[in-house]
Parts: structure tokens; sequence; C-alpha cells
């Protein structure tokens, strides 16, 4: 039986399914909990467990999807050209925001992960956790982290910016909806994003921008960052 | 549509190619997005020459990174060993993320 579940059309399928019905799921009840993605993954977690099915086995249809990640970061690319035309003014003060959060966000991550202790591997995983998971898991492979790590941890903080982000902000003494909008962007990425476009729909246009300018500042800084903070600390 | 696709694989393939020549320690698909989005920018390729594709892969985009988030699987003893400072990092620095870049998105906007 275990050559069956080694066929791609396994992995691939029980992905797409458990996609589909935990969008299905979502849509009946919108509670920030039900994630899709987080539903699909402990759901998918659960069924290989209960099958006894190991993670090697599953993606041999796995990374049929995972191959698209890559040609997807390229999409990014155009994502973000085509925010960058809708906010070109005040683009300069936007930018430093982006790259001063983005920044804090790689170097406060690694220095907390190796002041509490945790092995290299972890602290190298932990780094990109604030950009959106394609370009996290890219990121990861370059610092020599565990990119599995990092997608579970990027999708919490995504969560985490989505459910608890504009109240933290507001209880901060943030008044502006467009710097919320940008933070959550910043540091949460699509899933923060989404609950910008709730607040309006010009801090949704902030956050989607800030999400893809983060992104492309963390790709480039990051190896470098995480390499330097390890080697002093 | 297809034709998108070409354009989209053409830069992944070029970003990929300057990543093995000169062995920068970004990945090749990193270097592809910044180059499709310089050359938007300098109009060396039109808007509608890549939109069609790109759309469809960012719709599809949370599906495609499921299989990693799987794999954590795989690494259970290694998460069970970690929690506590995988939790605490990454809640503290978002937070101070949060703060910070709002901040200062607020201080200079107007």
């Amino acid at each position: 039986m275990i050559n069956f579940f080694e066929l791609p059309v396994f992995g691939f399928f029980i992905t797409i399914l458990s996609f589909y019905l935990a969008q299905k799921l979502k849509q009946r009840f919108n509670f920030i909990l039900l994630n899709p993605v987080l539903i699909s993954i402990v759901g998918i977690i659960t069924l290989l467990l209960l099958l006894d099915i190991n993670f090697e086995t599953y993606n041999k249809g796995g990374e049929y999807l995972s191959f698209f990640l890559s040609p997807t970061i390229v999409a990014l690319g155009v994502l973000f050209y085509e925010k960058y035309e809708k906010i070109k003014s005040n683009i300069k003060p936007f930018l430093a925001a982006v790259a001063i959060g983005g920044s804090i966000s790689i170097i406060t991550v690694t220095v907390l992960s190796i002041l509490l202790n945790a092995p290299d591997i972890i602290t190298r995983s932990l780094a990109a956790k604030s950009v959106t998971t394609p370009i996290a898991i890219e990121i990861t492979k370059i610092t020599q982290g565990i990119p599995s790590i990092t997608a579970g941890v990027v999708i919490a903080v995504g969560i985490f910016g989505n459910a608890f982000g504009f109240e933290t902000l507001k209880f901060l003494g943030i008044k502006s909806n467009t710097a919320i909008g940008t933070a959550l962007g910043t540091a949460s990425h699509g899933i923060g994003t989404a609950r910008a476009i709730e607040i309006d729909k010009l801090a949704g246009a902030y956050s989607g921008l800030a999400m893809c300018a983060n992104g492309l500042i963390t790709a480039v800084i990051t190896p470098y960052l995480v390499q330097l903070l390890i080697s002093l600390l | 549509m297809f034709k998108s696709l070409v354009y989209i694989f053409y830069f992944l393939i070029f970003g990929e190619i300057i990543k093995y020549l000169f062995d920068i320690p970004i990945a090749g698909n990193i270097i592809a997005m910044i180059l499709i989005f310089i050359s938007l920018k300098l109009k060396i390729i039109k808007l509608e020459d890549v939109k069609p594709a790109s759309d469809q892969l960012i719709k599809y985009m949370v599906l495609f990174f499921i299989p990693y988030g799987v794999g954590m699987m795989a690494f259970y003893d290694v998460l069970k060993e970690n929690w506590i400072p995988i939790i605490f990092a990454t809640l503290i620095s978002t937070v101070i993320t949060l703060y910070i870049t709002a901040g200062i998105q607020q201080k200079l906007e107007k």
C-alpha cells in the first residue's frame, strides 16, 4: 500500500482538496483562526499521521505545487510595480518607514532568538519572519535555516498581525490609518494586509505596497545581517 | 495568458543565470523579481505583457506554500525543544516592528 501513497498524485490531490475544503469553511464561518492555509496544513498533517505516511512520501506530490513558488516570486515583482504606481506621491517617507521597520524586524528577532539561547538553526529560520511566505522560504534557504519552520512562523506572524495588529497599534497611540496599514504590511505581510483592507481602501493599498517593498528589502539584506549578528553575539 | 507565462519564466531563468554566474547570496527568483520590477519601471516591458499570468500565480500563491507548512511535521522534535524562544522572539519582534513602522510613517507622512 505504501507504494500507492508515493504516487505524486496522492500528495498533490490531498493538498488541493484540503485547500478547497478549508476555503469553503472560511466562507461559511468568517473567523481569523480559520485561515485556509493554517487549516489545510493542520488537516494534511493530521491525515498523514493517521495514515502513518511520512513527509517525504507526501512531498513526492507536494513538490509539484512548491515548484510554482519560484515564478510566483517573479509575479510579486509585477504586483510591486502596480502598487508602486498607485502611491507614487509621498513615497519617500513611506519607503523610509518600511526600510527601517523591516530592518528592525530582522535585527530584533535575531538578537532575541540568540539571547533566548535558541540554536543557530532556529535563529537562521526566524530572521525573515515578517515577509511574505515564498520570499521568506527563499531567504531561509540562503541563511541556511529550516524553510518549513520559517513557513510555519511566517503564517503565525501573519495571523497575529491580522487578529491583533490593529488593536495593538491603537493601544500604543497610533492614529493614522495609513500608518497602521504600512505597519501591518511590513510586519505581517499578506495576511496582515487582509486586515488593512478591512480598515479602508487606502490603508489596504499602503499595506500591500509595504508587503512588497519589505519583501524586496529583507531579501537583499537578511543574509548579511544574520551572519553579522550571529558572529557578533 | 501563455505569452505572459513565458515572460515570467524568461525573467526567472535570467535571474537564475545571474545567480549561477556571479554566485550572489540572493535567490535567483528574487533577482528575477527585482529585474522584472526595474524592466516595468523603465518601460522595457509592458504591464499587459506579464499581468495575466502574474495575477493567476498570485491568486494561488498560498496553495503553493502549503507543502512547506506540512514540512513542519518532519521537524516536530526541533520545534518541541525550541518553542519558547521561537514564540517569544517572534512575538516581541513583531510588536516592535509594528510600532516602529507605524510611528515613523505617522510622523513623516504629514
